[in-house]
C-alpha cells in the first residue's frame, strides 16, 4: 500500500504526462506523482481505485488502469460524463492534478493462479480489467486459459484498441470482440455480450469470471453464466457507487454493512447476494 | 461528601478558560439553542435542556474547509486546516456525549480523519447532567441516562446553589485545576425518569422487514428535508466539494449531507441505486439500527429525541422502533 | 359543523367508489396535540382523519409525487392556491385531483407538543375561501379587503434604511445551516436540479459563508416571486427560525403592486414573469 499522508483528505500532487483519446468520450490520462519518495513507494493492485482531483472543480474516484510494477505513472481511463471528468479532459500535459489513494480491495489474482480466467468487460468497464489482463499476460505460466470478451455500444466506443492485438496473440489466450451495433467499417461480431457468452459455451471447470460494465450488462451476463454452471463463488465483479471520501466515513457508498470504498469495490457474487439492497 | 462548585465559581472558571481557549457553549439565536464559541459567559444558556442543534456541530460543523490549494510559481501548495487554540465544549448533555462517541467510530478509524482527531484531542468536554427529561427523549434505551458521564471529561450535576463535579478523565481533572472545587455535603439529586423504548432484537428483526411496504408508506409523507440528520448528534454523512474563490484559491469543503437527499447515491451517468423515497427513508433507519451495529458495534442512535421534535411531518423514530418490534416478521400495510 | 366527520365521510365515499386512489389529509401526531399528513388508500383508513387548526401542512407538494394517480386532497385556501399554481405551471393535471376545499379562519402556530395562538400570516390572510374546489367543507364567507392583507412586518422592515435592513438579513442568514428544508417544504420548489446543487456553473458556494447563505436565500425568494402562495411552510420548517416569509411577502407585495397579480387564484392566468407586454410599465426611469 502506498504511504498515506497524515491527513487522508489531502491528495498527492501529480503532473499530467499524457492525455490520449481512446474514444470520442474516453481519454487515457497518465499522471506522475510529484513527490519522488511517494512515487517510488507507490504500490497498488488490479481492482483498486484512486481519486483524481481537478483542483477547484472537484474530485472523483477512478479505477486504476495501469499496473504498479511498470512504474510508469498512474493511468486512468476517464469517460467524460460530468463536471469533474469534463475538467480532466480539458487538461493539457503539464497540468497539476491531485491523486488520493490507492483505495479499496483488489482482485485476488494470487488465488486465481492455475485457474482458467474469463474476463468480461463492457465499455469503460474495461478500465479496471486492463491491469488484470496485463498482470496475467506478464505472468502467463501461472494462469490457465484466458478468455477475454470485450464489448461496447459501437466500434468507436471500444477502449484500449491498440492493445488488442498483443492480448489476442498470447499463448492460450483468446480475445472476443463484440459491439451492440456496427458501423460502415466494422467487420466483426455484432451482438450483446450475454449472447457471446452463450455462443462460446464457456466452461465453468476450474474457472473464475471477472466482470465489469454497466449494471444492466452485468445483470444479463450473470444469467448466462449461471446457465452455464458458474457458481456464485466463481464470479467476481467490481461495484460502482457514489463516493466522496474513500475512507469509509462519509457513508455515501454504504450498502448494508459494507462500504464499497473499503470492503470493495471488488466483490464475489456470493457476497453481493447477501446485500439487502442491489447496488 | 462530594466534589462541588458554586455557580458563581463555575462562571468564573469558564471566564478563565475563555482567556486561553475557545469556549463553545449553548447560546440562543432567534429562539434556537445551538453550540457556538462565546465571547461572554453571560451569553451561555445554562438551562438549555436539549439544544435544538446538537453538540456535534463543534467537531463536525455544517461546513468546514478541509484544505486550501493555491498555485505558487507553478507549484501546487496545499494547506490543511488546523486548529489553532485548544477548546472547551461546555453544556452538552449525556446524549450528545454519546453522539460524539458514536461519531468517533467512523472518523477515528483508520485511516483517521486527522482534522476531526485534532479537534477531539484539543477539546475538553464539560457536560451537564439532565435534571429534567424531555418528554420525547429516550436515552436509557441505549444504555445511557440523564446522569451518565460516559464520553465526557467532566460532568456537572446541578444541585442547590451549584453543581456536583465528577471528573472522569485525566483531561477533565487537569481542566478542573483552575476551578474552585470544594468538598461539600450536598445531596445527590434523583435523575429524572425517561420514557425508554425497548430495542431488544431490533438488529435481528430489521433484515426481515427490509422489503416491507411499511417504508414506502412512511415515505409518503417524508419531504426529505434532511432536518432529522442535521439535528442528530450521531448522523455523520457528508459531502465534499471544491470551491474556487478570489485569486484562484481553491477550497475543498466538507458539508453535511444526508442519505435523504435525492442525489445521495446518484453516480456519473445518472444511475441512482436508491431511487425511491421509501428506499432513502429506510436507509436512515437501517444505517442506524442494522448496518452500524454490524459494522461498528453500536446502534447509531442516542435517544436524544431531536428528530422527533423537528420533523415537520412527524416521522417519529420511537414509533418506528416500536412498530418494528411489534411486527416481529410482518408489518401490515394499514399502519403509517 | 364537524369538519372531521364531513371529511371522513367524503373520503370514505371517494375511496369506496374508487373515484380516487388516495386521499391526502391529516391525522393526529404522536405528541397527541399536533397533526401530521395521512395518505389513506382504503375506506377503513379514513377513520384516522382529523381536521382542526393544527392541520397546518400544505399537502399540495405531495401531489407532485402522484402525477399519474387520481388523488383527493384536503386543502386550505392557501394550499388550493399552491395547487392552482402547480396546475398553471403544468406540473399536475386538474382532472387527476379532487379538491376537498376547506373554508379557513386561521391555523394555529404548531410545533412539537405545542399548539400556540393563531399564526401571524393568518391574521392578515386575504383568502378564507378556497379559490376552487370539488367539494366544500364549511360555508363561504365574505373576504377581507386586499389592502388589509399586507403583512405589517413587511411595512415595518421596508421603513428602515437599507443599511439596517442589510445588517438584519446578514444576521439572520448567518444562522442558516443550508439544510434546504425550506426548499423541500415549498410547493413552488420542484426543479429536478436546484440551482444550489449545480456544479457547472457553481452558482452558490457550498461553504456556509455570509455571502453564500445570502445568495441561497435571496435567489430562492426571487425564483418564487410572483409564484409564492404564502403558505408559510418554509418558515414553519426552518430549524433556525429565519423569518423567511418576510422576504417572500415583500416580493409578493411588489408583484401585487406592479402587476396587480395574486398567484394561485386560478389555474389559467399567466404569472407576470411568464408574460410580456410591450406597453408594460416597469417603474424604471
Amino acid at each position: 500500500m502506498a504511504p498515506v499522508r497524515p491527513n487522508p483528505f489531502i491528495p498527492f500532487t501529480a503532473r499530467l504526462k499524457d492525455s490520449i483519446e481512446l474514444t470520442p468520450d474516453v481519454k487515457l490520462l497518465r499522471v506522475e506523482l510529484e513527490d519522488e519518495t511517494v512515487r517510488n513507494n507507490l504500490s497498488y493492485q488490479p481492482g483498486q481505485f484512486a481519486f483524481v482531483s481537478a483542483f477547484g472543480v472537484g474530485e472523483s474516484p477512478f479505477g486504476i488502469a495501469s499496473v504498479a510494477y511498470q512504474k510508469d505513472g498512474l493511468e486512468f481511463a476517464i469517460r467524460r460524463v460530468g463536471t469533474v471528468t469534463n475538467a480532466l479532459h480539458e487538461l493539457e500535459p503539464g497540468a497539476i492534478v491531485g491523486v488520493r489513494g490507492p483505495f479499496g480491495n483488489y482482485f485476488p489474482l494470487d488465488e486465481y493462479k492455475g485457474k482458467n480466467i474469463v474476463i468480461i468487460g463492457g465499455g469503460i468497464g474495461m478500465a479496471p480489467l486492463r491491469p488484470v489482463i496485463r498482470t496475467i499476460l506478464d505472468n502467463r505460466q501461472q494462469y490457465g486459459q484466458l478468455t477475454t470478451i470485450i464489448g461496447a455500444r459501437s466500434p468507436s466506443d471500444l477502449v484500449f484498441v491498440n492493445e488488442y492485438e498483443s492480448w489476442a496473440k498470447q499463448p492460450d489466450s483468446r480475445l472476443e470482440l463484440t459491439v451492440d451495433r456496427g458501423d460502415a467499417n466494422w467487420k466483426g461480431r455484432v451482438a450483446l455480450i450475454p449472447a457471446v457468452i452463450k455462443e462460446l459455451q464457456l466452461s465453468p471447470d476450474n474457472a473464475v469470471a471477472i466482470i465489469c460494465g454497466p449494471p444492466i450488462m452485468i445483470r444479463f451476463v450473470l444469467v448466462e453464466l449461471k446457465a452455464l454452471g458458474f457458481a456464485p463463488r466463481q464470479i467476481v465483479t467490481t461495484l460502482e457507487a457514489k463516493m466522496k471520501c474513500g475512507l469509509g466515513k462519509c457513508a455515501r457508498c454504504n450498502v448494508g454493512e459494507k462500504y464499497i470504498c473499503q470492503d470493495g469495490p471488488v466483490f464475489r457474487l456470493d457476497q453481493i447476494t447477501t446485500f439487502l439492497e442491489q447496488f | 461528601m462530594v466534589k462541588f462548585i458554586q455557580k458563581t465559581d463555575l462562571l468564573a472558571w469558564l471566564e478563565g478558560i475563555m482567556r486561553e481557549r475557545t469556549l463553545v457553549a449553548p447560546v440562543k439565536e432567534e429562539g434556537v439553542t445551538r453550540f457556538r464559541p462565546v465571547e461572554k459567559v453571560a451569553d451561555i444558556v445554562m438551562d438549555s435542556g436539549s439544544t435544538d442543534l446538537s453538540a456535534k456541530d463543534w467537531f463536525f460543523p455544517p461546513s468546514e474547509v478541509l484544505f486550501t490549494m493555491s498555485k505558487v510559481d507553478g507549484q501546487a501548495v496545499i494547506t490543511p486546516t488546523t486548529m489553532a487554540k485548544e477548546a472547551v465544549l461546555f453544556g452538552l448533555h449525556p446524549c450528545d456525549a454519546q453522539g460524539i462517541a458514536l461519531m468517533d467510530l467512523p472518523f477515528l478509524a483508520e485511516p483517521t480523519d486527522t482534522i476531526y482527531a485534532e479537534k477531539r484531542e484539543k477539546t475538553t468536554l464539560v457536560g451537564l447532567a439532565c435534571r429534567q427529561a424531555c418528554p420525547e427523549c429516550f436515552c436509557t434505551s441505549f444504555g445511557s441516562s440523564p446522569f451518565d458521564s460516559a464520553g465526557l471529561d467532566v460532568l456537572l450535576i446541578e444541585s442547590g446553589e451549584g453543581y456536583i463535579v465528577q471528573s472522569t478523565t485525566p483531561k477533565g481533572q487537569k481542566l478542573l485545576d483552575s476551578a474552585k472545587v470544594t468538598e461539600a455535603n450536598v445531596e445527590m439529586p434523583q435523575p429524572p425518569a425517561v420514557n425508554s423504548v425497548p430495542i431488544e432484537g431490533l438488529v435481528e428483526i430489521a433484515p426481515k422487514l427490509f422489503n416491507d411496504a411499511f417504508w414506502n408508506r412512511l415515505a409518503d409523507r417524508c419531504i426529505h428535508c434532511n432536518m432529522c440528520a442535521d439535528v442528530c448528534p450521531a448522523c455523520y454523512c457528508f459531502d465534499i466539494r471544491d470551491y474556487t474563490g478570489k485569486g484562484g484559491l481553491v477550497e475543498r469543503v466538507r458539508t453535511w449531507e444526508s442519505c435523504q437527499a435525492s442525489g445521495f447515491t446518484r453516480i456519473a451517468g445518472g444511475y441512482t441505486p436508491r431511487p425511491t423515497k421509501g428506499a432513502r427513508l429506510r436507509q436512515r433507519f437501517y444505517h442506524k439500527f442494522l448496518y452500524m451495529p454490524k459494522q461498528l458495534g453500536k446502534i447509531g442512535c442516542t435517544g436524544c429525541g431531536r428528530c422527533v421534535r423537528v420533523c415537520p411531518v412527524n416521522i417519529d423514530i420511537r414509533e418506528i422502533i416500536t412498530t418494528m418490534q411489534k411486527s416481529g416478521a410482518k408489518i401490515g400495510a394499514g399502519s403509517s | 359543523m364537524d369538519s372531521t366527520k364531513i371529511i371522513k365521510d367524503k373520503a370514505r365515499e371517494l375511496l369506496a367508489s374508487k373515484k380516487v386512489e388516495c386521499v391526502m389529509g391529516f391525522e393526529r401526531a404522536t405528541d397527541g396535540k399536533t397533526a401530521r399528513p395521512l395518505f389513506a388508500y382504503t375506506p377503513e383508513e379514513t377513520e384516522r382523519f382529523i381536521y382542526d387548526q393544527t392541520c397546518v401542512h400544505n399537502l399540495a407538494k405531495f401531489l407532485l409525487n402522484w402525477k399519474d394517480k387520481t388523488t383527493a386532497i384536503i386543502a386550505k385556501p392557501c394550499d388550493v392556491r399552491s395547487i392552482n399554481m402547480l396546475i398553471q405551471e403544468q406540473q399536475i393535471k386538474r382532472e387527476k385531483i379532487y379538491i376537498i376545499g376547506v373554508v379557513c379562519s386561521g391555523m394555529a402556530e404548531c410545533s412539537w407538543n405545542r399548539v400556540g395562538p393563531t399564526q401571524e400570516r393568518c391574521t392578515t390572510c386575504p383568502q378564507h375561501n378556497p379559490p376552487i374546489y370539488d367539494f366544500l367543507v364549511g360555508e363561504l364567507v365574505a373576504e377581507k379587503e386586499p389592502a388589509a392583507s399586507i403583512n405589517p412586518k413587511v411595512a415595518d422592515l421596508l421603513a428602515k434604511p437599507p443599511a439596517e435592513r442589510r445588517a438584519f438579513w446578514n444576521e439572520q442568514f448567518s444562522h442558516c445551516i443550508r439544510c434546504y428544508a425550506c426548499r423541500q417544504a415549498c410547493p413552488g420548489c420542484y426543479c429536478t436540479e436546484c440551482f444550489v446543487d449545480q456544479l457547472d456553473p457553481q452558482w452558490v458556494g457550498i461553504r456556509h459563508s455570509p455571502a453564500d447563505n445570502h445568495m441561497w436565500n435571496t435567489v430562492r425568494a426571487f425564483h418564487l416571486a410572483g409564484r409564492c402562495t404564502q403558505c408559510g411552510e418554509c418558515q414553519r420548517v426552518c430549524p433556525v427560525n429565519i423569518p423567511l416569509m418576510l422576504v417572500n411577502d415583500e416580493l409578493t407585495k411588489e408583484v401585487g403592486d406592479k402587476f396587480a397579480f395574486q398567484p394561485g387564484m386560478d389555474a389559467s392566468t399567466l404569472p407576470p414573469f411568464a408574460t410580456f407586454k410591450k406597453d408594460e410599465h416597469l417603474g424604471i426611469g
